[in-house]
This record gives structure tokens, C-alpha cells and sequence, in this order.
């Protein structure tokens, strides 16, 4: 309007309507409120059979036809039927943020022999790379002032995408996101950079600087040899390397499937918005459940005590072991072994029984704790990630870095010594209903978010139970200590276990354990006799390692080959 | 125009001063920004100037709220359009001779157009003029004046423009959809008007006195003049050449159209060779300041139709099975339609294209 007809005329249709200038600003303001849903609403209202009209204009005849004016109906009927269905699990509710996880039943557990490191590839480079409509920067751009984005990750049989955002920005978070999704980019130059962070991730942030998963990752490794758990969730560094763009395409087209989904999503989503997102989903191949799935294989049996000693320049010593156990959450014995678990080395927690032990009494190191579900980044978390649902699972302690080697091999001697006599003693009474009660409000906790929900009604639908709270809830007011113990002498043993060590002076470290070395524990504050005669028995705890079942590796090998 | 405005981002000022201005809240943006000064006229006359920065010239538009639709009459359709026409024809003080010989002096560009919903007059001219437009404008609105022999010459020009526009097959197209779509409503039939009436026309003089009677009249019309204009001097010439026209009392009971009952085709065969068409409609709503049906319309049109949009780009640029294709969700007072059409190069893909329209109209209900 820069002139002054044209701004007469901008509003003389308006006004030769309503006879007010205002109804012009009035219309705009109804454009600014239109949604998707409106004009999902006002196409079934008035795009229908009843209200068509054809008309056609020709000089020549016109081809015969069925019939003349078509139909919109049956195409609105067909579309509905054939759109294949897809799994979904959502959790309504009045929360304008809207949580996604969009889990595929395919993990490292589905990388190829020769490439380790597919799966997770593959996953970052749906998360961090272009989409065929949108370049990777451009999404970022976009995404930025929404304060969302989409990230991934990545189990031995689950891959989950998770996404956040509010609802005011649903739709336009979800038309860029579901693209890196639905139609990957598979941008020559996001998969280099892709690959090298991956590999970089492995070689720098895993192996370089973080010796306490590192520890806890090679455990993993040891325990599923020749196991499809064998190799850590983001491959290894030769194996990666080889990886091309094709491996990638097929991996996402072999196990990106509807077969493998399951949709989740929380928060007040509409309606519209379900059906628009199952509609685009739908379009996944059919694909069948994965092999994995039904023919997993059990890890090797241990025999007595095998460590492998990492050896890399290092300050301190980090410690785990473990063996793996048949509970899983669908086990019936998944309740009461998860308190026995709590007692024994709840997660960050100043009660766990190894802790109070180890750090607390003597002051040795930051915490110890046990598990029986694997929980990476625990140095970082207080609670466990959700979607890392296993088959298999293992029972670790995680004994967190000591000052010198003797401290390390006096630690897990403490462990050892505290494992048999849980074994052989069981939990008292009073303990279990401490721990009891802890976990009946700490569960609450646990899930605490509507994201945290979304999660865990995942994993119980995977592992076929109740919802976790629930589940928890119930399972535990009908245990009784007894019940307990049995399941503490049934799943649990001190025999046959593997270990890992990373520290500075590997042959040490070796010789001591093979040696069963005495080592003595000095401390700078006063402690009670009590304690230093059972310092005395453990001190010389038999660790029965033999030479031949403690390997040396350098840092430089791990995680390569 | 709606296009055009659509690129006009929300602009910060404020609409204010008047003696009817609006009272919007300040606080939101307002696509239409101007300042404007709104007076009614004791006849019912509304008279709305908005200042400008643009120098020299004075737009000046009359919207008259009658349109094709307000023919209810069977046998008088097409004379809301007629109108527009006779209002060249003259008045008592001046001829339809002076009044262009005036206009033209006055170095003025003029014309006027009909719709289904209205008739709209507009001039825009020099600031020197404004008494003088003001003043002949008046005058043919309250003092049309034409003979029988001039009334009968201009029913064969209008004939005449009927037959120019028949070349075109998609007037015939629109012609026939109209009819086969609407029952009981006048937009049965074209703003043009039946050809039937249209031949008829010579010998309906005395039903156009009566036309104007009933729809040139003070409450039916809106006066907007935008420019190099001083809202006080202006409502008073405003008020000292339109103040005495006399307010009418008319009102008219356009009929209803029943709801849809079903799937309607039409075929048209062309005499001559010409592409193939296809239209595909649907009843649509009607225009409103407050509901959100048209609006959305309007949001589909543009996103779903236009020329960037899939099935453009399918049809027209990728398949080349196209070569003209537009959509047609004009506003109207009362529910109207809303089409795709489509020219098919080759007739044998004239269905394909039809379900192809059909098909991207049911996505949306998806």
C-alpha cells in the first residue's frame, strides 16, 4: 500500500460487506489463529461427496469413466484403512510440554560382524545431520529459538529418539524433526563429520578422560565376548572407520521398521497431531521383528576370577566387576533383588551398604555401588536413563577410583568380602525394611517426570509388567526378608566373577592379585578395633586370580579391534 | 487484492482520532494501519477519509452493497451489472457527455465494476478537484437520469459484453457450475445474468427505475476517500452535496440455499477446438469477520493450491499433463464456492487430473 488508491481499495470489499474499516484487522487477526487442526476440521466439514461439484469443458468426447464426478469420500475411506497401524504408548495430560520417545527395537546388539558402531552411527546421523528438506544448519537454526531439539540414544537392543518441546511450537518442531527422521539427508559431509565425533567420543571422551566408565564399559565387553552385547554401544574404532554411507542407509532400511516401533508420547498433544504423526510413521517399511530378539545367545560361562588390568597413565586406580545374572524386569525375582541391590550399593546414595564400608568408615574413595541394569553415565546422573531395556543383564559393582594400587586391591577385597557375606549371612531384618521403605517413596522419585513416565511405561511394556510405580509398589509390600535372602543365595555368588582395572602401573596391579598380596590399610584418623580386626581378615582376602586369566592391555587397544 | 495484502506484515500504529474512529486495543498490531475519520450522515450515508502522505491526489471509492445476488426477480437478472453501465448514462445537469468532457478535464482515471455481493465506483483525481468530483458523483447517484432510447442502446452493449466474454470457455464454465450448483440462490445465476434476461433487457426500462429506487440509496452506500485530504472540509462538501439524498427503506430476502445434497457434474461441450477443462468444487462457507471458516479457506487456498504448492508443481511444471491451473475461493456475502480448475493438455488425462485435485482435497481431512 504505497499509494493512496491502493490503500482505499484495500478495504473497500471489507467495507462494501460490513460497512466497518475494522472488519480488514479483524479477518487478519482470524488468520493469525488458524491451526492445523482448524484446517484439518474445516476440510472433513466441507470437502465431502455432498458438496462436489464437477464440471468439464471439452470439444472432443471424453474418455469413459466410472463415474463422472469422482468421489472424495472413498478416498478419505481408503486412505484411513489402508494407513497401517503403528504401536503407540501415550500418556495424556494437561501439560503443554510434550515429550516424544520414539523407540526401534534394534540396537549394537544388530551391528554386522566387522561393524561395530552401525546402529549408534547410524542414530546420530538421523539426530546430527540434514534432512533431505533441510540442511543441518539450517535445523539448527530453526530449532534454536524453541529451545528444542532431538537426540538419541542407543542400547544393545533399543534405539530411542527423544524429543521435547511445547505445544505452542508442536507442529513446527515436529515438520523439521520428523524429516531427519522419515527422510535423512545422508549428507556426504554431516556423515565425516558424524564419524569422526564418534570415533573421536571412543578415543578422547571415553578412553582418554573418563576412566570410570571406561572401566565399566571394558566389565561389559569381558562379560559378552563373542556375545551380540560384546562390543561398547558406540562401536569400535576399526570397525567404524571402515563404516560407509551405504552401511548406513541399509542399517536404517533394514531396522527402522514398523515392526521395531513403538511411539511414545506425553503431554496435552492433539488429536490431530497423533493421527498426523502415526500417518507419517506408518509410511516405515513393514519390516519383522529382529532376529535378536528371540535367538540371544548366553554369555560365556566364568570360570573363577578374570580381570583384565587397562593399563594407561592414570592417577588413581578404577575398579568393577561383575557376572552376568538371569533377572531381568520381567523375572519374577526382579523386585526383591533390586532391593538387595539398593541395600547394597544404591546409586549415588550415602546408604548404600558398600558405601558406608568403603567410604564412609575408611574414607578410601568417592562411593561405591552395585547394579543389576545397566546404567551408563552414572558418574554423571543421579538416576538411571530410561528405554536401555535388555535381555540380559548383569549384577556390577562399581568401586569408584583409589589413591594407589594397594588401596585399589584393598577395596575390592572389602567388596568381595562384603559379597560373601551378604551371600552367606543375607539382610537382616531391620535392613530390609529400611530399604524397603527407602524404595517405596525413592520409586516415586525415579519417575518423577512426565518425560521419566514416558520412559519407564516403555520398559514395562517391554518387559510385560505394570507400570513401574506401581509394579514396585505391589511387589515389594509382599516381601518378607526370607524371600530375600532366598533370592540373595539364588542370583547372587562370589566365585566366578570378572573384573576390570584401569590404572597407571598394570604389573603391579597384576602381581598383587596373582600373588595374593598382602595390603594393609593405614588411615589418618582413629578408627575402632572392630574395624581393624576385620581390616585384618580382609587385607589378605583371597582374590583367586590365577596369571593366565589376568590380561594386560594397553589403552591404545581398547575399544579398536 | 487479498494477495496483495497478505504480504503486508502487521505494522505497530495505532488507529485512532475520528470522530468514529475505531477503539481496538493498542496493544495488538493492526494489518491495516491508517489513520482514518468515519462519519455518518443523517441519511445513513457513511463516509470514511483517511489521510495520506502521498501528495496531489484523492482516491475516492463508492461501494454500493449491491451485487447479482440481490436479483431475485426471476427474469431480472444481470441488472446490479446493467447498473453499473447506466450510471454513465447522464443526469438532469449533466450529460453523459459533460460528465466524461469534466472528467476528463480534470485529468481523472475512472471506472467501476460488479460483483455478486456489490457494484463499486471508483475515481481517483487531482485534490483541485475534489468539490467538483464530490459534487458530480452526487449527482448521478441521486439524479441518474436516462431515456428509454438511451436505456435500450446500453442493454446491447451489455449484450455485447456477454458476447465477448462467451469466447472464453471458462466464462461458460463458471456459467454452468453456478447454474448446476446453486437451487435457490441468486448466485445461480452470473453477475452477467441469464442470457434470457439479458435479451429481455430493452424491455425492462421501467424495472430498472425501480432498481434504482430501491438500491441507490444513502444506507446501501459507503463513501471512502483516501489522500491529500483534510477530514473536516471534506465531510462538509461530503455533507453539502450527498446531505439531502433521501434514505431508503428497501430490504431484500435473497433466498437460501438448501444444503448440498450430493455430487453434481456438468459437462460443457465447445462448439470450437479448444483444451480441455476440468473444474472440481465444493460448497464452501461464507465470508466472516468472525469466524474462522473462510479464513481457513483462505490459509488452504494459498498453501494447498497456489503455484508453489505439490500438486502445481505434480501437475503443471513436473507431469506437464497442465498448462493452466488456478484455484477459486473468492469471499462471498453467502456461502459460495470454492474451486480448482484445470486446462488438460490431453483430454485422455482429464479424470486423472480431476482425482488429483480430489485426492489433495482429501489430505487435508487426513
Amino acid at each position: 500500500m504505497d499509494n493512496s488508491e491502493t490503500i482505499a481499495a484495500a478495504i473497500v470489499g471489507y467495507v462494501a460487506n460490513t460497512r466497518d474499516p475494522e472488519t480488514i484487522n479483524k479477518v487478519y487477526r482470524l488468520y493469525d489463529s488458524i491451526t492445523v487442526e482448524d484446517v484439518k476440521t474445516k476440510a472433513n466439514e466441507y470437502f465431502t461427496d455432498n458438496g462436489l461439484v464437477v464440471v468439464s469443458l471439452s470439444h472432443d468426447p471424453l474418455p469413459e469413466v466410472a463415474s463422472t464426478t469422482g468421489s472424495i469420500d472413498e478416498i478419505v475411506q481408503a486412505d484411513m484403512q489402508t494407513a497401517p497401524k503403528i504401536t503407540t504408548l501415550l500418556k495424556r495430560g494437561d501439560s503443554p510440554i510434550i515429550n516424544f520417545r520414539i523407540v526401534f527395537n534394534a540396537g549394537p546388539a544388530d551391528d554386522p560382524k566387522g561393524k561395530e558402531g552401525l546402529a549408534k552411527l547410524t542414530a546420530n546421523m538421523i539426530t546430527n545431520a540434514g534432512s533431505k528438506s533441510m540442511k543441518y544448519e539450517e535445523i539448527q537454526k530453526a530449532l534454536y529459538p524453541m529451545a528444542a531439539g532431538i537426540g538419541n540414544q542407543v542400547d544393545k537392543e533399543m534405539t530411542v529418539f527423544q524429543a521435547t518441546t511445547h505445544k505452542d511450537n508442536l507442529n513446527a518442531f515436529y515438520e523439521i524433526v520428523s524429516q531427519q527422521l522419515l527422510n535423512p539427508g545422508w549428507d556426504a559431509d554431516d556423515f565425516k563429520r558424524v564419524k569422526t565425533n564418534l570415533i573421536n567420543a571412543i578415543k578422547v571422551n571415553l578412553r582418554e578422560n573418563n576412566d570410570e566408565e571406561l572401566g565399566k564399559e571394558v566389565l561389559y565387553e569381558m562379560i559378552y565376548k563373542n556375545h551380540p552385547y560384546g562390543h561398547l554401544n558406540s562401536g569400535h574404532v576399526a570397525a567404524l572407520e571402515k563404516l560407509t554411507l551405504d552401511d548406513v542407509k541399509e542399517f536404517y532400511a533394514k531396522n527402522y521398521t514398523r515392526a521395531n516401533l513403538v511411539l511414545g508420547m506425553a503431554g496435552n498433544f492433539p488429536d490431530e497431531f497423533l493421527a498426523k504423526i502415526s500417518k507419517d510413521l506408518s509410511q516405515l517399511p513393514e519390516g519383522s521383528t529382529n532376529g535378536t530378539a528371540t535367538e540371544l545367545q548366553v554369555p560365556e560361562k566364568i570360570n573363577g576370577f578374570e580381570a583384565e588390568i587397562i593399563q594407561k597413565e592414570t592417577r588413581s586406580t578404577a575398579v568393577s566387576f561383575g557376572f552376568p545374572i538371569e533377572v531381568t524386569r520381567s523375572h519374577p525375582d526382579f523386585p526383591a533383588l533390586w532391593l538387595v541391590r539398593s541395600y547394597f550399593g544404591e546409586h549415588r546414595s550415602s546408604n548404600s551398604h558398600l558405601y558406608q564400608q568403603i567410604r564412609e568408615i575408611r574414607g578410601m574413595n568417592y562411593g561405591d555401588y552395585a547394579y543389576i541394569e545397566y546404567f551408563p553415565r552414572g558418574m554423571f546422573q543421579s538416576h538411571p536413563d530410561a528405554n536401555l531395556g535388555r535381555q540380559q543383564q548383569i549384577f556390577q559393582v562399581w568401586i569408584r577410583p583409589l589413591e594407589t594400587i594397594q588401596n585399589a586391591h584393598f577395596a575390592t577385597r572389602v567388596a568381595m568380602y562384603e559379597l560373601n557375606k551378604l551371600i552367606t549371612e543375607g539382610m537382616t531384618e531391620e535392613d530390609f525394611e529400611a530399604t524397603r521403605n527407602f524404595l517405596l517413596k525413592f520409586v516415586n522419585i525415579l519417575t518423577k517426570t512426565q518425560d521419566r513416565q514416558l520412559g519407564y511405561s516403555l520398559d514395562s511394556r517391554y518387559y510385560g509388567i505394570d507400570e513401574f510405580t506401581k509394579f514396585i509398589d505391589a511387589e515389594l509390600k509382599k516381601l518378607t526378608v526370607k524371600d530375600v535372602n532366598r533370592v540373595i543365595k539364588k542370583h547372587l555368588q562370589d566365585k566366578n566373577i570378572k573384573f576390570a582395572f584401569i590404572t597407571k602401573d598394570a604389573e603391579d596391579l597384576k602381581n598383587r592379585l596373582i600373588n595374593n598380596t598382602t595390603s594393609p590399610m593405614t588411615y589418618l584418623a582413629e578408627k575402632s578395633a572392630e574395624l581393624l580386626e576385620e581390616d585384618k581378615i580382609i587385607q589378605d582376602y583371597q582374590l583367586n586370580f590365577k596369571a593366565d586369566k589376568v590380561k594386560i592391555r594397553l589403552v591404545e587397544e581398547v575399544f579398536v579391534n | 487484492m487479498k494477495k496483495f495484502l497478505i504480504w503486508i506484515l502487521a505494522l505497530m500504529f495505532l488507529t485512532s482520532g475520528g470522530l468514529m474512529a475505531s477503539n481496538d486495543d493498542t496493544a495488538e498490531s493492526k494489518i491495516f494501519p491508517y489513520k482514518y475519520h468515519m462519519k455518518d450522515l443523517e441519511n445513513g450515508l457513511r463516509v470514511i477519509i483517511i489521510p495520506t502522505d502521498y501528495p496531489n491526489i484523492i482516491a475516492l471509492q463508492i461501494p454500493v452493497q449491491t451485487g447479482s445476488r440481490n436479483e431475485i426477480e426471476p427474469g431480472k437478472s444481470g441488472f446490479a451489472h446493467f447498473f453499473e453501465h447506466i450510471m454513465f448514462r447522464g443526469t438532469e445537469k449533466y450529460s453523459a457527455d459533460e460528465y466524461g468532457e469534466i472528467l476528463k478535464n480534470a485529468g481523472a482515471d475512472q471506472n467501476a465494476y460488479t460483483t455478486d455481493d456489490r457494484t463499486v465506483y471508483h475515481i481517483t483525481f487531482s485534490k483541485d478537484d475534489l468539490e467538483t468530483v464530490l459534487k458530480l458523483e452526487a449527482d448521478r447517484f441521486q439524479n441518474l437520469k436516462y431515456s428509454v432510447e438511451d436505456f435500450k442502446t446500453e442493454s446491447k452493449a451489455v449484450l455485447g459484453e456477454y458476447n465477448k466474454n462467451s469466447a472464453n470457455p471458462v466464462s461458460k464454465l463458471i456459467e454452468v457450475q453456478r447454474n448446476a450448483a446453486f437451487q435457490k440462490h441468486t448466485y445461480k445465476h452470473t453477475t452477467m445474468g441469464f442470457l434470457k434476461d439479458i435479451e429481455d433487457m430493452p424491455n425492462q426500462f421501467d424495472y430498472s427505475l425501480k432498481f434504482f429506487d430501491r438500491y441507490y440509496r444513502p444506507e446501501k452506500v459507503v463513501i471512502i476517500l483516501s489522500g491529500d485530504v483534510k477530514p473536516e472540509e471534506t465531510f462538509k462538501l461530503v455533507e453539502k452535496y450527498w446531505g439531502d439524498w433521501k434514505r431508503g427503506s428497501y430490504s431484500v430476502e435473497v433466498p437460501t440455499e438448501p444444503k448440498p445434497g450430493g455430487p453434481v457434474y456438468e459437462h460443457v461441450e465447445w462448439k470450437s477446438p479448444t483444451l480441455p477443462w476440468i473444474s472440481v468444487a465444493f460448497h464452501g462457507p461464507a465470508f466472516s469477520e468472525t469466524k474462522n471458516d473462510m479464513t481457513t479457506m483462505d490459509i488452504i487456498q494459498f498453501t494447498t493450491f497456489s503455484q508453489s504448492s505439490a500438486i502445481y508443481q505434480k501437475l503443471v511444471v513436473k507431469e506437464q499433463k497442465v498448462d493452466q491451473f488456478f484455484p477459486y475461493f473468492p469471499d462471498r456475502q453467502d456461502p459460495y464456492l470454492l474451486t480448482v480448475a484445470a486446462r488438460v493438455k490431453n483430454i485422455a488425462d482429464i479424470w486423472y487430473v480431476r482425482d488429483e485435485i480430489l485426492k489433495t482435497f482429501a489430505s487435508l481431512s487426513l
